[in-house]
Parts: C-alpha cells; structure tokens; sequence
C-alpha cells in the first residue's frame, strides 16, 4: 500500500511537472526582449530517419544561434526557433504545420521529403511557405508554394548519369543501369527522373519486370543478396542506389560480396559519412552525388561552420547532413533579411497569411545567395521551385568522400506534363 | 473402439505422407540448387536471413514460456544492447572477449530492472495489461538509447572475419555462418535448460498455471526475473550480431518486430518452432522476391511470408509447433 | 448500479436507459456545450489536435467493439483506416463523387476487407489471430504502396470535405463535421453493445466454446465485429483523408496500428467510455509532449548541446504509459467508475 502511495505521488508530480511546463514557456517567451521572427523548423529527430535527423537538427540550430550571437540577428532582429521533432511520424505532421502557423511562423523547413510531402497539402492551401532540404519531384511539380533547397533526388541521377556518360563510360553502345530505390519519394524522385530521360541521354535502364519499376528495398531491409542476385544476371554497368545511408550501404556490401563488377553511385541521401561508417571497406570507390561542399573544403562559411560543430556536437563532424541543416537555417535566414528589405518588419514579423505571402513574393522569389560557398548558390527562377539547381560529384578515396568535379547544373524537368506522372 | 483405430491409423498414414512429401520438396529443393546457381543464392540467403529472425524469434519465446507476455520491446531490447555494446568495443576500445561479457551483464541487468520494476508490479493483472507496459517499455527505450547515444547509426568493430565463403557459385559471408552457429547454440542450450533444469521446469509450470505454481511453493516472481534476464541475454546476442554484419540502426526495431510473424508461426511456447519457422520465412521472402517482382508488384518480398503464415494458421491454428490447448467450457 | 440512492427503477424503459437523473442529463448538456462551444476560445492547432482526437476516438472505439468486446486482437487497424481514407480519396478525387458518398463507402469498404481478413478467425484465436490482421496491415499497406490509383508512394491531394456546396475548409467547420460524427458514433457505439448483437460479443468474448453451445452463430457475429470494427475505422479514414487533405502511406504505420491497441487497453477494454479517455489520454500527451515539453527543455537548459532533448518525447511517453499501467492496470475506465462511484456515495463510501 506505501509503495502503491509512493507511485501515485510520483505520478502526480510528473503529470503536475508535464502540465506546469507550457505555462512556464509562455512566461519565458513574454519577457525576451527585442523584436523577433519567428522560424518553424520540424526535424525526424526520433525514429527511424534519425540517422539523417539529428544531424540536420544540430545543423539547423547551430546556425541560428551563430546568426544570433555572433550577427546580431537579422538586421537587428532575432531569430525564434520554433523547433518541433516529427519521429518521423507522417499524421503527426499536419499538426505540427497547424502549430507552426499559429506560433506565427513566417515559414517553416521539414528537412525530409517525406515528411514535407505529408505537410504539402495544409501548406499549399494557406500559401504557407515550406522548405525541404531533402526533395523529390512531387513536392513543387507543379510549383505551389513548396521549395526545395537542394535539387532532388530525380536530379542527382541526372547529373550522376551525365557525369558517367562523360568520365567513365568507354564501351560502345549504350551503358545499362540498374536502379535501386528506397520504397518512398528518396527513390521514386530518381525512378521519375530515369523514367524521364533515359532514352534523351542514350541510357538503358534495366527495369524490374514493367516500366517504370526498379528494384525497391525498404528502410529496414536485412539482407539485399537476392535482388542484387538478380540485377547481377541482367549484367549492369551500372548501380545507381537512391536511399538513406543504412540500406545504402546494405546493398553497397551485398553487391562486394557477390562480387559485382559494377559502377555503384549513390544519391544523396545516401551519401553521408554514416555510410562510411557502416560499409567500411567496401565503401571504396562508390561514386555519390551530394548537393554541397565536403568537410573542410576552402570556402568561406566552412570555418564557422566546423567551429560551433566542434563545440556542440562533435559526434556530427564530417556529416554532409550537418552542412546541409547549418546551410538550411542560412538560407531561411536569408529569405527572410531579402523581404526585410522589400517590405517592413511589422508586416512579416505578424506571421500571418500577409506575412507568408511577403515572405515568398518578396522574399523567395527576389533571392541571391551564395550560402557561403558551403553550396551551390540559391535563387529562384520562375517556373522552378528549386533553390539551388547544382551537384557536385564525389567519390570515396580512403574513407573520405571527395569531391571530384565542379558544379554541375540540373536542368528543370517538368515532371506534371509527362501522362504517367503521378499515376 | 474400431472407429478410434480406423482414425488413428488414417493419422498414421497421414503423417507418413507428409513425411515422405516433405523429403520430396526437399530432395526437389536440393537439386534445384546444383542445377541453378541463383535458386543455391536464394536458398542461402534465404535460410541465413531466416536464423538471423529465429534467433531474435528465441527471445520472445522465452517471455512467453513462463508468463504468456508478449514482449512489444524486444526491437528496443535489440537496439539498446547493440549500442551498449558499441560503447564497449568501439568507444572504450575493449577487446571482445572482455567487452561482449559485460554486455551480457548489462543484458541480464536490464532484464531484472524491466521485470523488477515494470512488470512485477503488474503481477495478476489482465495479460493485455501487461502486454501494454511492454509497448511503453519500448517507447522509453527508444528515448533513452537517442538521448544516450546521440550518433543515431554507426558500425561495430569487426568481430569475425570479413572474407566471403563460396558454396558452389553462390556466396554466403562468414558473419552470417556465425550467426546460424551461435542460433542453433542458444537453441540447444535454452532447450536442455526448459527440459532438465529446475528453473526452466519451474518456468514452463508459471505459464501453465500461475495460482497452483504459487500454491507449490515455487518462487513466481523469481521465474519471471529469470526468464526476462534470459529474453535480455539472447536478444543482446542477437542485436551484437546483426549489427555487426549491418551496422547499428533503427532498422533492428523493425527486425525486432519481424520475429512476431516467426513466432507466431512456428508456436508462440515453442524453441524449435521458432528455429523452423524463421528460414521458413526467410526463404519464403527470398524465392518469393526471386521468382514473383519481375512479374507482380514490387515488395512483394515482404507480403508472401503472411500469405504462408494465414494458410498455415487456418491448417494448423497453434502454430507448426505450437501447443494445442484442449478447451473446456 | 451506477445511480444514487432512492432512484428506483419503475419500468423496463427506465432501466434501459443511459442517462437518468437529472443532474445526469445536467452534465451531459453541459458536456455537449462545452465541447460544441470549444472553437469559440480554441487556436487553430489546438483544433486541428481535437479534430485528430475526434478521428482517432471513432477508430479506437471500432477497436474497442472488436477488441475490448469480442475479444478478436486487431493489431492492424490502421490499415484498415488507410483502406477508409483511400476509398474515400479516390471516390472524391478520381469519380469526383460527393464527400458524403465517400464517408459511406470508406465505412463499408473498410467493412468488408475486414471480414475478408476476419475470415481466420473461424479457426485462429487469441494471439494466434494476431497475425491475420498484422498481415492485412502488411498488404493493405503495400498495395497502396504500389497501386497507381493510390498516388503509390507519392501519396495523393485529397480535398477537403463538402456538404451540398459548404465546403468544410476552416479548423472551425472542421472541428463541427468530426466531432459531430464522433458523438454520433461514439452514441451508436454504446448502444450496439447493449443490443443482442453486443451481448453476443461479450459471451464470444469471455468464453466462445460456452456462447457457442448457448446458440450463439460463432461466424456470422465474429464476422460481424470485424465488419463493424472496421466500418468505424473506414469512417476515421475518410475524416482523417479530407481533414489532412494529403495523403501518404507512411501515415498508417504498422507502430500506429500497435499503437491503437495500446490505446484502448490504458483507456479501459471493453468500456464505451474506454477509448475516449485512452485516446484524450495518449494524444494529449504526446502532443504536449512534442509542442511544449521538449522545446522548452531546448529553450531553457542552454547548458547541453542543441537537440540534446529529442530522446525526450518517446521516454517521457513510454514511462508515462508505464507508471500508469502500474497505478492502474484496469485501464482509465475503471479509474473514472471508481470516481464516479467515490462522488456518488459521498459522504458515506462504506
């Protein structure tokens, strides 16, 4: 019975404690000081993309609170983090957008497709801004009021393809690629995209039985030998993997263990220092596309970057994740310093429909930002909903994933004008 | 009395029948694999991916032997004994033969503190209750293993030999023999010990009948602590293992979660079940990919196990080897 | 019984009824009021949360006459709402069909997959049928993975709801539609359980061999409580589809469907008010939990690193759930029968 008291009192604390703690974030937030906009940003901290999550998370606040402490903010004004974990958890979502505009966020980033792809109906109806850093086709073709920061996956195997048809590709007719894709938007973006142009860049893709269908895997996948088993008898030139590191570098081993003489390439979700980690050896010599700079090349925001990593979360150095959520943060921000200077800060800072709309007319669509040379430049051009449009290729030398050409530009294909589409 | 001979002897022809049938598909199995080298590669993979399910499968079995609880966590259980075990080998640098042991410490701790303080409060209420506060076990394991270990995926340091086996034309990697070797071992031993050991004697009579065991005078709260600690022990098994050959991911969760549809296959109290059914399923998943994706949906992978499991079940409604339990009103 | 002293019941319709005194129908408007008046001083988020809540009661409260009433472990319900939500979609979408046409077909569509995977439970019982219904999630899920009619793993744009013209787009309209159908089903639910149909449920549940000898058809209410659990989570999905208004199969996760089961067993097994409580209780939490909670520790403790708080949400909710199964293994029903019975006979409990 004492012990059954015990428990009830420490219930009720926690309950009390749980309770108490909105209360005391409504308090903290009455009394800061100085004007400030507000930022919604949601990661998949939980669950089963944490791999990718947490990075992009760390990423994303660090880079804020660079641009707060050390900038003074934007023009003077703070930035507000309204920062929501997702886990991953698509019917969560739509809430969290829900949340985010009645917090008065002026926009908001998801990081992952598939969770901005859950949130795009809400955002389109209320013209609220969204940025994904990770995107497939389906979020912005048609362009609405989704962006991606990076080109997506469809655009990755472009410009892979592009790069192998002019490097590596010596025999004569035309090269065979088999596909493997993620059983999501990862890899449907870069089905759609081979889907698209294969035939226009004299490519074969070798298909899983009808058009259209590639080899698939799920996230969780333990064992790929049999479909690679498979894809080894239709003899390829090339393996073009469009998943998260994990399954990335499953089937990367797989495939070393059935001894495939192939090309394996993979886009960039997959390409992260985390498939190193877990591949090892057998990562040797993957080639990967992957939309920013490597860790600590020479460019201007490298050095800053690599300083608050260190200092807060040292487990994430060489993470193309952490670049691509600090860079994601920086360009956010920067949306919002260019509507600063079109339109006034009260009108913005309200968080409203008008605020939204100021931030993607006067904001989005006037930006040109070089992202500190961490990645390809950012803009809009019309008709395109993508930010940056341009890769770089790397490869895996002695564990390290180095870059080995230059930018390479993606071009705008319009996806909605192809019949099968979203069919 | 001729009516019950006639019907034991129809069985008895029966179970010839099927005898003879299953050393037919057998025999028709092992020439399939000298004629053609993909069906040998199916084959492999298919039975080393199975014990890798039947070994997780182990753990679950044997939370169910002595309390008939269904245990929501065991993904978690898999994952947070991986990570431990990263700690030790890969960021404390131990060698294996000290740092796996302390895992297995660790494995036999988070046993006792599950049972002691989640479950043993819970004694003689609803099962269903009890199942429920496994699904919040689970949920705060997953917490803690992202607060702990913030890195969220790495790899463990090699612990068996990287170089590919050939049997025949076919491949199969040395971490998955390992994997089949160490299965059977676990299997073997947790089956003497259910057999012979007072213990495990003990732990089968707690899951017949609560009340009458209690009234024998046997220790139920210590049964449960033994058997949770035991579940703990062969899921950090399997967790070192299959993060050793893929890494440490959320994925083992799912994995985790894939030993249900083994075990309830193979019977939910049966250790020899749960080594049958897991390459029953494993090469349901590889032929089925095999031979159907090119012709059907893609995934289809992932669907034929359940489509064997619903005909099995409806056949068999204990599972392969399940206990039958006779009703009475 | 649950009525105050010196109420005595003179007819049989008294007796059958559910609300009795007048401090009973007092509460119950007052109830009603409170809930139809919410949108008045709730933000929009704070609506779209009870407009999940609402949906996910109508799905738990299908679990609950399955499950908690005839005793057929369901763990994949969710599937059997994404069957809802689909059918709906593509009634709306693709035969542009009114939204009231699709609610009713979602629910009956929903229906009969579920006696279609039921089917087993002719032979399978306990957590032997488990399985039937985790492999209807599985292969429900991976034909809308794969079925172009679906948007496959794309998802699809649904629109919202509409009635003869009113198109239900604001939080507001929203929060009347769902939870008007909620209290209707929730209404429905209730008495079907005290109908012969309900009693039939509950003899299959407590021993089926018994209600079998007693004359009760084993496979046509068997069958039944697959099609009625199922019918409500049809009508969750076409509410969820056309409240969300986007559709992607990650959203009807196998976890959700372990998830609902959880639900109705803290919520209290095979009591009306079960389901209501467990899903206010489970959604809430987590909900605060990630809105409030974990921002705030991010907010405040500056001295850990950035991000340091996501293990938080799943821990804190895990041990919630635990140390609440701990205190009360009935479930919250019983909890609330205890207090209502603790008010009741106040001031002499003994």
């Amino acid at each position: 019975m004492k012990t059954k008291k015990l428990i009830i009192s420490a219930i009720v604390c926690l309950i009390l404690v749980i309770a108490s703690l909105p209360y005391m974030t409504a308090c903290g937030g009455a009394d800061k000081e100085g004007k400030t906009i507000k930022l919604g940003i949601s990661t998949p901290s939980t669950g089963i993309a944490a791999e990718k999550g947490r990075p992009l998370e760390h990423g994303q606040k660090d880079a804020i609170a660079y641009v707060n402490a050390e900038l003074g903010g934007v023009d003077g004004y703070q930035i507000e983090i309204v920062w929501r974990d997702n886990g991953y958890d698509a019917a969560q979502m739509s809430n969290i957008v829900r949340n985010f505009m009645d917090e008065g966020c002026v926009m908001f980033s998801t990081s992952s497709s598939a969770m901005m792809t859950a949130s795009m109906g809400l955002a389109n109806e209320y013209g609220f801004a969204g940025l994904a850093a990770f995107s497939s086709p389906n979020l912005y073709r048609p362009p609405q009021h989704i962006y991606g920061q990076l080109p997506d996956y469809g655009d990755d195997f472009l410009a892979f393809m592009d790069y192998y048809l002019d490097e590596i590709w010596e025999g004569s007719g035309q090269p065979t690629v088999a596909i493997h894709a993620l059983n999501n938007s990862t890899g449907k973006g870069a089905i759609n995209a081979a889907r698209a142009y294969a035939e226009e860049m004299g490519i074969t893709i070798l298909w899983d039985g009808a058009v259209g269908k590639a080899f698939e895997h799920k996230a969780d996948s333990l064992s790929e030998m049999e479909s690679l088993t498979r894809i080894n008898a239709m003899n390829p030139d090339v393996l073009y993997i469009s998943s998260t590191p994990a399954p990335t570098a499953l089937i990367v081993k797989n495939a070393r263990e059935l001894g495939m003489d192939v090309v394996i390439a993979s886009g960039h979700a997959g390409l992260t220092s985390a498939l190193v980690d877990l591949a090892g050896e057998d990562a040797e010599g993957v080639y990967g596309v992957f939309p920013t700079v490597s860790w600590g090349d020479d460019v201007p925001g490298m050095a800053k970057m690599m300083e608050y990593c260190e200092a807060n979360h040292p487990e994430d150095a060489g993470n193309g994740d952490y670049i691509t959520g600090w860079t994601q943060s920086l360009i956010m921000i920067e949306i919002v310093r260019t509507a600063l200077q079109n339109a006034d800060y009260d009108a913005i800072a309200a968080g409203d429909a008008d605020a939204w709309a100021i931030i993607e007319n006067e904001g989005i669509k006037k930006l040109s930002y070089d992202v500190e040379g961490l990645h390809g430049p950012v803009s809009y051009t019309v008709d395109d909903n993508r930010l940056s449009k341009s890769v770089l290729i790397f490869n895996i030398q002695n564990g390290i994933i180095k870059a080995i050409t230059d930018w390479i530009e993606a071009p705008v294909v319009r996806y909605e004008d192809l019949d099968w589409f979203g069919q | 009395m001729e009516g019950m001979t006639k019907k034991a002897r129809l069985k008895k022809i029966l179970k010839y029948t099927l005898w003879t049938l299953l050393g037919v598909v057998i025999a028709f199995f092992v020439f399939l694999c000298v004629v053609n080298a993909d069906f040998l590669q199916f084959t492999i993979t298919g039975l080393s991916v199975g014990m890798v399910y039947a070994l997780i499968a182990l753990g679950f079995v044997l939370v169910w032997k002595a309390s008939s609880v269904a245990n929501l966590a065991l993904g978690q259980i898999v994952l947070i004994s991986s990570w431990f075990s990263y700690t030790m080998l890969a960021q404390a640098g131990l060698p294996a033969y000290i740092g796996l042991p302390i895992v297995v410490l660790f494995a036999l701790f988070l046993g006792w503190v599950i049972e002691r303080f989640a479950l043993r409060p819970l004694i003689a209420q609803p099962i269903l209750s009890l199942i429920a506060v496994t699904l919040g076990i689970g949920y705060f394991l997953e917490g803690l293993i992202t607060f702990i270990w913030p890195l969220s995926t790495a790899g463990l340091p090699e612990l068996f030999p990287k170089e590919v086996i050939h049997i025949g034309s076919a491949v199969i990697s040395q971490e998955y023999l390992w994997v089949i070797g160490i299965c059977l071992l676990v299997f073997i031993a947790l089956t003497v010990f259910f057999r012979y050991h007072r213990m495990g004697i003990a732990m089968r009579a707690t899951a017949d009948d609560q009340t009458a065991v209690q009234a024998c005078g046997i220790p139920v709260t210590r049964v449960f602590s033994t058997s949770w600690m035991f579940a703990c022990v062969v899921a950090a098994i399997g967790g070192v293992l299959i993060s050793s050959i893929g890494g440490i991911t959320h994925g083992l969760v799912e994995t985790g979660l894939k030993a249900f549809s083994v075990v309830i296959l193979g019977g939910l109290d049966s250790f020899i079940g749960a080594i049958v059914a897991g390459p029953i399923i494993g090469l349901a998943e590889t032929y089925g990919g095999g031979y159907l994706t090119t012709y059907l949906w893609a995934g289809v992978r992932d669907i034929i196990p359940f489509v064997i499991i619903i005909i099995v079940m409806v056949i068999k409604p204990f599972g392969l080897f399940g206990e039958e339990r006779i009703e009475r009103i | 019984m649950s009525l105050p002293c010196g109420i005595r019941n003179l007819t049989y319709a008294q007796d059958m009824a559910i609300v009795r005194t007048k401090t009973q129908w007092g509460m119950l408007l007052g109830l009603l009021v409170v809930v139809f008046t919410a949108p008045l001083y709730l933000s929009n988020y704070w609506l779209g949360v009870f407009n999940l809540i609402g949906i996910t009661i109508i799905a738990a409260t299908g679990l609950n006459i399955l499950t908690g009433y005839c005793g057929q472990l369901s763990i994949g319900h969710a599937g059997f709402i994404a069957v809802g939500a689909y059918t709906s979609a593509i009634l709306t979408t693709r035969f542009e069909m009114p939204f009231l046409v699709g609610l009713i077909c979602a629910g009956l569509m929903a229906g009969v997959i579920g006696i279609i995977f039921g089917l087993p439970s002719m032979r399978v019982k306990g957590f032997y049928l488990a399985i039937t219904t985790i492999a209807a999630q599985f292969i429900i899920m991976w034909i809308i993975n794969q079925w172009g009619w679906t948007g496959g793993q794309l998802g699809m744009t649904v629109p919202f709801a509409s009635i003869g013209g009113y198109i239900f787009k604001s939080g507001q309209s929203q929060f009347y539609l769902i939870i008007g159908i909620t209290v209707l089903c929730v209404f429905i639910a209730k008495n079907l359980v005290r109908t012969r149909v309900g009693r039939a449920f509950i003899a299959i549940r407590d021993n089926d061999l018994a209600a079998e000898v007693m004359g009760v058809n084993l496979t046509y209410y068997k069958l039944m409580a697959f099609f009625i659990g199922c019918f409500f989570a049809g009508i969750a999905g076409s509410l969820f589809a056309h409240w969300n208004i986007t559709l992607t199969p990650e959203q009807f996760s196998f976890k959700n469907s372990i998830l609902y089961v959880g639900i109705i067993i803290i919520g209290g097994l095979g009591k009306s008010v079960g389901p209501i409580l467990g899903v206010l209780f489970i959604n809430l939490l987590k909900e605060v939990l990630t809105i409030n909670v974990v921002p705030f520790l991010e907010d405040k403790l500056t001295m850990f690193p950035s991000g340091f708080a996501s293990g938080v949400t799943p821990m804190l909710f895990g041990l919630v759930i635990v140390l609440f199964l701990i205190l009360e293994p009935r479930g919250i029903a019983h909890r609330w029968n205890l207090i209502k019975a603790s008010y009741r006979l106040w001031p002499f409990s003994y």
